[in-house]
């Protein structure tokens, strides 16, 4: 080996040390940028990479009666998950075989879980029974992306329907989940009834929970490291003020019938009971939805899902004269004395029936038997001394056709007309007298719902006070703390108490003497009331029964209507007062009225007006 | 005889530590908490490569009592026999990963292409040492070198095995540089390959890159025709891979590309790998999450854990002390490799430990450069760590070669 290739070989030696040596400095360097300058910043991904954040949802408040029995509450339903990202398509229909579904639904519910979020975890199936959970979660090994979750849903433990008293859940969709940060994709929301109004109380807060999961997002089990979880926070309970033994009697008194009752005490606007029939089968809706069912009530042509106690319109008929009578006393137009003579009718232009005994009323006598005349003629002098406006102003300081603050959705306001309204509706000079006078008994345009008639019931019945009808008595927080629902109990300042012995009376002897007297009349209970019917161009009449016991000391209003019913006195009022008696003795002593309510069936009434 | 003193038992310490590492490694990649997530027969991996280090330590021993003239005489033969299995594994081997390299002899795979490497280096040492008056700078000769590796890199391509191919491929420059080749062209042949890679990190330091080492090619040379080739090819260069990456190739091809200096760009795809890979290292600290802690390891965030990415596994589970350990280890190797070779006398020894070294840096280079994100990722496993039987024996036979070389250094150069 000569000099020059010795030279050559120790310079390439070194030349290749120091290329080596450097570029295993440069790995040295950057393995030590890595794991020393940059450990915060990967420690932080590498954790997050293995844990998983999970909502765990909060259990939904309870609903209570008045006695503390529990009305709602939840249980544990199986629930199949899915993450988008990890989810092979491909595997839908494995899937669909193992749920027993049909393909399409599987590829809508993972289209909409991704539109929801690529790579949180949501809720594939809700409410699956335990067999096909368990082969789901068999064949978990081959179906990535997909998991479970025990969820819950509502369990209704007594036998009450109450169906929109309580109302049912549904999942919140699209427009309602992306506007909230509480709500997730598959969440279930109050849709009506308690369950809506209340349900920024009942929902409750949801829980975060740390687990660990693998590269292919399985879980491993609970985080066990710095990061606390959270856990949910209960959804408030609710305390109502029904009854539930009360609600009880009334749904079953009124099942077969179309219609609606409200009890409800008259001293402070507590809802004892509140039916409206048909109803529909909130346990059918409290799991997965049931399509067919849920297509069957909405094409209903009963409509199952409207609240008749509180969202129809009807003409309150002869359960407005009790208020009309007041109204005369105050404005001066009829005294306690003033005597009205009924022949046949009301002749004012043309002849308005009446189809009460012939002879001489009072204002006792004339709510006591429906003397239509009597308020005819009431009606025609309030309008022709032009006090139709103020007519109106002191009708809906009774509650009617002003809006009503009920905690439960879709309370009807009703109609008590102005001429302001009247201009409206007919068209500016375009009603006239015979339009107003109709008014006065309970006819026209005038519309109330069951709801508004127990409110101004309650209003003679307590003495003149104005109260708020209001089915919740507090709400109960987690912690222990209570929220007291504010009872209003205002004085109705035109309202004298000579006026409201005259009516009281009244509509005392509607049911001692009138036409109450064949099923409301019981020695157990004095109860005070007034028949009524609305006009129904379509059918049979519509029955108002309106009543309050005991007569001296009022505990309990109690409103009946029924739809097509004919008679309200052999339809409405026996239900009623097979209501007082339950309520106020606890038993129910005529079976008779009893039986016959059970085996009721409408009839043609060909006296509508004179009840 | 030679003086067992005269063994290089620190190379010998250093490859048994680095074997015993691998195995805790693959240990932890695939018996840990992780083998509920793997298929049985990647759980089986360790128990196969622990009888290839088994094998292997049988076979460093026996090489010991060889002859070293014998890696000259069996060089050809060797080459032949290589190219030979080489084709009929293509025609009858077994794909796996996509890459058509693998020889099944019962239970275990024999991958043609790890042999092929010995062979190569052996075959082109004996051609370019076998006269005195062979020189690179004829290039006749040197052709006829480059002709020998281009044969199996052509066979490893048709294979599918691009990583290996990149390993044969840099065995040309380092050869043809260690056999005369003078520094400046030496510098302008593998000057694109650098100028390339910085233009994907920055097409400016792409360009002045090119400028510089054709400053140096010119300064170390001072060839007017090399220094204006080395001019244009390196502007070229840049300009090509510009081109290819805003206007040839499609996002996705980009994307794969790239994904090493840019992983968020497509973070579950092309990403992932650079970003799980980063993280595991990243996250393991000064001192690790501890043997089988590792949740970016156990909870199989990691892709390839027990070859391409076993780097991170010691990384996140043993910290930068268990990391930067390997590096150490590696270099040193690596210097006291070349150190012997600047004490053979023989060209032949020379030539055969500079490439076996030159290949075992390449591996490690590539490997932790992908690991670590310095280079796009390129499926290379790491010497005497990484899960590879062929690849395990391959490398140990050829450490084997250059200690027995050195052992024999004086009844060596007798020879000559």
């Amino acid at each position: 080996m000569d000099t020059r290739s010795s030279n050559r070989t120790r310079t390439s030696i070194r030349a290749l040390q120091l290329i080596m040596l450097g570029l295993c400095l440069v790995v040295l360097g950057r393995v030590f940028y890595l794991q020393i300058i940059q450990y915060d910043t990967y420690s932080v991904l590498g954790e997050e990479n293995s844990i998983r954040q999970e909502y765990v949802s909060p259990s939904r408040g309870l609903i209570f009666d008045r006695n503390g029995v529990l009305l709602v509450d939840n249980e544990p339903i199986f629930t199949i998950t899915i993450t988008p990202s990890k989810f092979d398509k491909e595997k839908i229909p494995l899937l669909a075989s193992l749920m027993n579904v049909s393909d399409s639904v599987i590829t809508e519910r993972v289209n909409e879980a991704q539109r929801y979020s690529w790579y949180r975890n949501s809720p594939l199936l809700t409410d699956v029974d335990f067999e096909t959970f368990s082969r789901v979660q068999e064949n978990l090994w081959q179906l990535s992306g997909i998991g479970h979750e025990i969820g819950s849903k509502r369990h209704y433990p007594t036998d009450l329907q109450a169906s929109h008293l309580f109302g049912y859940l549904r999942e919140a969709d699209r427009k309602e989940y992306e506007a909230s940060d509480d709500l997730r994709l598959g969440d279930k929301i109050g849709k009506s009834g308690l369950e809506l109004i209340y349900e920024d109380n009942l929902r409750g807060d949801l829980g975060v929970e740390f687990q660990r999961v693998n590269a292919y997002g399985q879980t491993i089990g609970e985080y066990e490291g710095e990061r606390a979880g959270q856990n949910p926070l209960q959804g408030d309970n609710i305390i109502t003020t029904i009854d539930a033994e009360l609600q009880a009697y009334a749904e079953e008194l009124m099942q077969g019938k179309t219609g609606a009752v409200i009890a409800m005490n008259p001293n402070n606007g507590e809802i004892l009971a509140i039916v409206s029939s048909p109803n529909y089968d909130v346990r059918r809706l409290a799991g997965r939805l049931d399509r067919q069912y849920w297509a069957d009530i909405n094409s209903d042509t009963t409509r199952p899902l409207y609240n008749r106690a509180i969202s129809s319109r009807q003409p309150p008929g002869s359960t407005f004269k009790p208020l009309m009578g007041m109204i005369g006393l105050h404005l001066g137009h009829v005294t306690e004395e003033t005597i009205i003579a009924n022949r046949g009718g009301y002749q004012r232009g043309r002849l308005y029936r009446d189809i009460a005994p012939l002879g001489d009323y009072d204002l006792e006598k004339a709510i006591a038997f429906s003397s239509n005349t009597y308020f005819y003629a009431l009606m025609d002098k309030i309008a022709s001394n032009g006090q139709f406006n103020t007519w109106s102003g002191l009708v809906k300081e009774f509650g009617l056709g002003v809006p009503n603050s009920i905690d439960l959705p879709s309370a009807n306001q009703g109609i008590v007309p102005d001429s302001a309204f009247m201009d409206r509706w007919f068209g500016k000079r375009r009603w006239g007298l015979g339009d107003m006078i109709n008014l006065g008994i309970g006819q026209g345009v005038l519309s109330v719902s069951p709801l508004q008639i127990a409110q101004m019931t309650s209003s003679i019945a307590n003495g003149g006070y104005k109260i708020q009808p209001h089915i919740v008595h507090s709400v109960q927080r987690s912690d222990g703390t209570f929220e007291y629902t504010p009872i209003v109990y205002d004085p109705i300042d035109w309202v004298k108490d000579e006026y409201l012995e005259v009516v009281k009376n009244g509509m005392r002897r509607v049911v001692e003497e009138g036409s109450g007297r064949f099923y409301a009349k019981t020695d157990k209970v004095a109860i005070a009331g007034k028949t009524g019917t609305a006009e129904n161009p379509h059918g049979y009449s519509h029955g108002w029964f309106t009543s309050f016991a005991p007569v001296d000391d009022p505990q309990i209003v109690i409103t009946v209507f029924l739809e097509n019913a004919g008679f309200a006195s052999t339809s409405a009022a026996p239900i009623a007062a097979l209501l007082h008696e339950k309520y106020l003795t606890g038993e129910v002593s005529r079976k008779f009225v009893y039986n016959y309510v059970m085996n009721w069936v409408p009839k043609e009434d060909n006296s509508q007006r004179s009840e | 005889m030679s003086n067992p003193r005269e063994f290089n038992w620190v190379i010998l310490t250093v490859w048994l530590l680095l074997t015993c590492i691998g195995l805790v490694a693959i240990y932890s990649a695939t018996q840990g908490p992780v083998s509920e997530f793997l298929p049985a027969h990647i759980q089986s991996n360790f128990i196969k490569q622990l009888a290839f280090v088994v094998v292997s330590i049988l076979v460093m021993l026996g090489v010991q009592f060889v002859s070293p003239r014998t890696f000259m005489q069996l060089s050809y033969v060797a080459y032949f026999i290589g190219i030979v299995l080489m084709v009929l594994t293509l025609i009858f081997g077994n794909e796996i990963n996509g890459a058509k390299s693998w020889f099944r002899i019962g239970p275990f795979g024999f991958q043609s292409s790890e042999f092929m490497k010995i062979a190569t280096i052996l075959a082109v040492a004996n051609y370019l040492t076998s006269r005195r008056n062979i020189s690179v700078e004829n290039i006749r000769y040197a052709l006829i070198s480059v002709l020998i590796i281009i044969i199996p890199t052509g066979l490893v391509i048709a294979q599918n095995d691009f990583g290996t191919a990149i390993i044969f491929i840099a065995l040309i420059p380092v050869m043809l540089f260690w056999s005369g080749l003078p520094y400046g062209v030496s510098l302008f042949i593998v000057s694109p390959a650098i100028i390339l890679y910085l233009t994907v990190l920055n097409w400016q330091l792409g360009l002045l890159s090119a400028v510089v080492l054709t400053g140096i090619v010119f300064f170390i040379q001072r060839r007017k025709w090399l220094t204006i080739t080395s001019f244009i090819t390196g502007i070229l260069t840049v300009i090509g891979v510009r081109l290819a990456l805003t206007e040839v190739l499609q996002p996705h091809q980009i994307a794969r590309i790239t994904a090493f200096t840019n992983p968020s760009y497509d973070p579950t795809g092309a990403g992932w790998n650079v970003i799980q890979a980063k993280t595991a290292i990243g996250s393991g600290g000064i001192s690790g999450k501890g043997f089988l802690e590792g949740t970016q390891t156990q909870l199989r965030f990691l892709p390839e854990q027990w070859t391409d990415f076993v780097f991170c596994v010691i990384g996140e589970e043993f910290g930068f002390i268990g990391a930067g350990l390997v590096v150490i280890l590696f270099m040193i190797l690596f210097l006291r490799l070349l150190r012997i070779a600047g004490t053979h006398k023989h060209p032949f020894a020379q030539l055969v430990t500079v490439s076996v070294t030159a290949v075992y840096f390449i591996h490690f280079f590539i490997n932790v450069g992908s690991a670590t994100a310095l280079l796009p990722v390129i499926g290379i496993p790491l010497p005497f760590i990484s899960y590879g039987g062929s690849a395990f024996l391959t490398n140990t036979i050829m450490l084997a070669i250059i200690l027995n070389m050195d052992f024999h250094k004086r009844e060596f150069s007798i020879y000559r």
